[in-house]
């Protein structure tokens, strides 16, 4: 088992590299090509005057092509480590920060490769890789003790539940990170401004598309867990503040669904409600750091 | 029409409405509202990360950042949100909207679903983003079987209606898709009914502790006792706990009625009655015999469950009243992390020893005799002789019954089926003219203003259509509407 623990560590470093290149190559392919050129004009009277002329315009495709296979080679070594962590485990790999982060950058950067492939369209991963970069530098930082495997706590000996519960939450937190991206990248284009990004429309609907994904699942989330609460705990909630928080986070979305049917909503205003959402979310995530209560052992 | 003079139209009074029907009018419109109810999601969204903030670190950060709002901190700590008015206003607030908004929206959505709008107008069309047309004339009957069929093979339904000489067409699929809002909103009612009828009708005990041996009666009126057979404590090699498991004689009144074992995440349930595995702690089992040798206590006396010695929170302590003979026991066990603040040990006990502190019953403050008891070693005070019989452990368990349970489960089914048909299955419209008798051509558009998805929806209807009658039909985007060249122009492989 500690072999199988050992090369599911070596995948996820796998994993990092290969996103670590897939983020640089979204980001150039995203940032467009600046050509500078000098020409010559010719004036009326006879001499010639020299100006500069700079020219905005699309990044070469094979930034796009090289991001988006390195990002196949992280959704493979990372789905591979989370694969064998479990096989090593015998259970979801959900028990610590370190096993529910190497689950979130499979989910995350799964979910994008989807939405890219669905909409196809490459710049959003400007955002989103980086994002799941992030979630792997995290994982760097966390004290290597936390790779081992350990039994579960008495209070989390439900697999059943704590593999949907808490996958759930993790491929919820992963469309919310997709519709963050749409979200910035609207406010960036809202104007088309940038001829080579996707159009705003579209932004709009991939945020929202993702936010369609996200909600029901954060929604499972809260119901499994009330689930699951009541069978260890004897209550289905208990205001426990990791509870309420994604509670928090779920209300932000309900208002952005609310607020596209709104005129003078829809856009800028519904963009910006979903940056909130993805802050709750990020706040939820690394909420077992100051959250007391019964989901304290989650933490690190 | 020209005839009708000005002569000839009747002129209505105005009606004057009762400030009655004015005020309800009001107070309906804004229960309808959906930007009063984004208000209203917002302000409870914020209600709820006070809450949560509360049960955090948070606070305290901002006033160590900001001392002067200390005061300010230490009144958030206090304010219990979740069970505050405001709290209860808002979620009430909400409630009575759905449910208003609920009964506003089903009659005009039910018609939208069963008896649509048939008749559009050449504007709609002609100013739609997408549009699609015939481009080879043929009978009009023939361009609308055509699109009929083509629109039923994508699974559309399709209405048809002549209006001066032309036919209106009108299709839509997953009509019955938006009536998953009412579900779903509905459920957030069923959550708060279910949480109300289990405080209402149910009871909880968070703290049921049973020493081993022992039997403890549940009370609120179920006739009930637990008696607590064994426990046990597993650990991994590493010390880190395993499991905790209870074998439990459930007895009703007087007969038993169940046997079992529980864990934590597995309960035992009798009826209604639920009973979980909550935490656990060690006890002694002690003798206390009169002076002729009768039996006036012998069972278990659960140490820790919430009486530490003084000074030392390591050292477990227990109370015992022996109503019959005026005393009160108070009992100390060993340190149980003797390497953490050493200093605070002032007893020094080891295994096999007990502390026993006797008071009088009516003035426990009062200062009693002390003695230090060996395990199995009898000791006469005051004409009562106690025996330390043996180390055991309690076990602390919650019982509930919560007969909002059914209701909270239908709500979550309920919440999560109504999401997934309103996302999943979104309705999708679209209307067309054919005009023309005999070289009738048909224009055709969705309706998907803004609405991204339901205009690729439409794309591909337009492909099958080419496929279906190739070089018949045309999709024309309009200049000023929705560019594609995102999607367009990098195609991901």
């Amino acid at each position: 088992m500690e072999g199988l623990v050992k090369f599911s560590f070596y995948c996820f470093t796998a994993a990092t590299l290969a996103l670590t290149g897939s983020a640089i190559c979204y980001i150039l392919f995203s940032l467009g090509r600046i050509r500078v050129r000098r020409t010559a004009l010719a004036m009326p009277g006879g001499p010639t005057m020299s100006a500069t002329v700079t020219e905005f315009g699309e990044s070469p495709a094979g930034f796009g092509r090289f991001a988006t296979m390195l990002l196949w080679f992280t959704v493979f070594f990372a789905g591979i480590s989370v694969l064998t962590r479990c096989i090593a485990a015998g259970r979801g790999p959900y028990s610590n920060m370190y096993e529910f982060s190497l689950g979130f950058v499979f989910a995350i950067t799964l979910i994008y490769a989807l939405f890219e492939r669905w909409y196809g369209i490459r710049q959003l991963g400007a955002i989103v890789v980086p994002v799941a970069l992030g979630m792997a530098a995290y994982v760097w930082s966390l004290p290597s003790d936390l790779r081992e495997v350990d039994s579960l706590i008495p209070a989390l000996q439900n697999q059943p539940l704590m593999t949907a519960h808490v996958s759930s939450a993790i491929f919820a937190y992963a469309t919310f990170a997709v519709s963050f991206a749409g979200a910035v990248l609207f406010l960036i284009n809202e104007n088309r401004r940038v001829a080579w990004l996707p159009s705003p429309e579209m932004l709009d609907d991939i945020a929202f598309r993702a936010v369609t994904i996200g909600f029901p699942l954060l929604a499972m989330v809260l119901v499994l867990g009330s689930i699951w609460a009541y069978r260890a705990w004897g209550t289905y909630w208990s205001w426990d503040p990791k509870e309420t928080s994604a509670l928090f986070t779920w209300l932000i979305y309900a208002v952005y669904l609310h607020t596209r049917t709104l005129r003078g909503w829809r856009g800028r205003r519904s963009a910006i409600i979903l940056l909130f959402g993805f802050g709750a979310v990020i706040f939820t995530y690394y909420g077992n750091y100051f959250f007391g209560g019964l989901h304290a052992y989650g933490g690190v | 029409m020209s005839e009708m003079t000005e002569a000839a139209i009747p002129k209505l009074a105005p009606q004057r409405r009762a400030p009655l029907e004015i005020g309800v009018d009001r107070v309906w419109r804004f229960f309808c509202s959906v930007r009063a109810a984004v208000w209203e999601v917002a302000l409870l969204t914020v209600l709820v990360l006070i809450g949560t903030l509360r049960g955090s670190e948070v606070p305290q950060w901002i006033a160590d950042l900001v001392p002067p709002l200390q005061g300010f901190v230490d009144r958030w700590y206090r304010w219990d949100v979740f069970h505050s008015l405001p709290f209860a206003f808002i979620l009430g607030l909400l409630a009575v909207a759905i449910m208003i908004c609920t009964l506003n929206r089903a009659p005009a959505m039910w018609i939208s679903i069963a008896e649509p709008t048939i008749a559009t107008t050449s504007g709609f069309l002609n100013s739609a983003e997408l549009q699609l047309r015939s481009t080879e004339p043929a009978n009009r009957e023939e361009v609308v079987n055509d699109l009929r069929a083509a629109l039923e093979a994508s699974h559309y339904r399709v209405l048809t209606a002549e209006r001066n000489g032309d036919t209106h067409v009108y299709a839509d699929r997953y009509r019955y898709g938006k009536l998953g809002t009412f579900p779903f909103h509905l459920a957030l009612i069923l959550v708060l009914v279910g949480g109300i009828v289990g405080s209402r009708y149910g009871f909880r005990e968070k703290s049921f502790i049973v020493a081993e041996g022992a039997s403890q009666d549940v009370g609120h009126n179920t006739g009930l006792s637990v008696q607590l057979v064994d426990f046990q404590d597993t650990y991994t090699e590493l010390g880190q706990a395993h499991e905790y498991r209870s074998d439990l004689v459930i007895s009703r009144d007087g007969n038993v009625v169940k046997r079992g074992s529980i864990t934590v995440n597995h309960p035992i349930s009798y009826r209604s009655t639920v009973i979980y595995q909550s935490s656990f702690g060690p006890a002694m089992q002690l003798r206390v015999t009169d002076a002729a040798g009768a039996p006036v206590y012998e069972g278990s006396v659960p140490l820790g469950v919430d009486l530490f010695a003084k000074g030392n929170s390591d050292a477990p302590a227990g109370k015992l009243d022996l109503l019959s003979q005026n005393t009160t026991l108070f009992v100390i066990g060993p340190d149980s992390d003797p390497a953490n603040a050493p200093e605070l040990d002032k007893l020094n006990l080891q295994s096999g020893q007990m502390y026993l502190e006797i008071h009088d019953l009516q003035n426990p403050g009062s200062e009693g005799r002390a003695l230090t008891l060996e395990q199995g070693v009898p000791a006469t005070v005051n004409g009562l002789t106690y025996t330390f019989l043996r180390e055991s452990e309690w076990s602390g368990m919650q019982i509930s019954h919560n007969p909002g349970i059914p209701i909270f489960w239908a709500a979550a089914l309920m919440l999560i089926g109504g999401l997934a048909v309103v996302f999943y299955f979104p309705h999708r419209r679209i209307r067309g003219i054919v005009t023309g008798g005999e070289q009738a051509t048909a224009l055709v558009a969705p309706m998907a203003r803004r609405d991204w998805s339901a205009r690729r929806t439409f794309e591909q209807f337009a492909e099958r259509m080419n496929e279906r009658f190739p070089g018949e039909w045309t999709l024309t985007a309009r200049e000023d509407g929705l560019q594609f060249d995102g999607y367009a122009a990098d195609t991901a492989t």
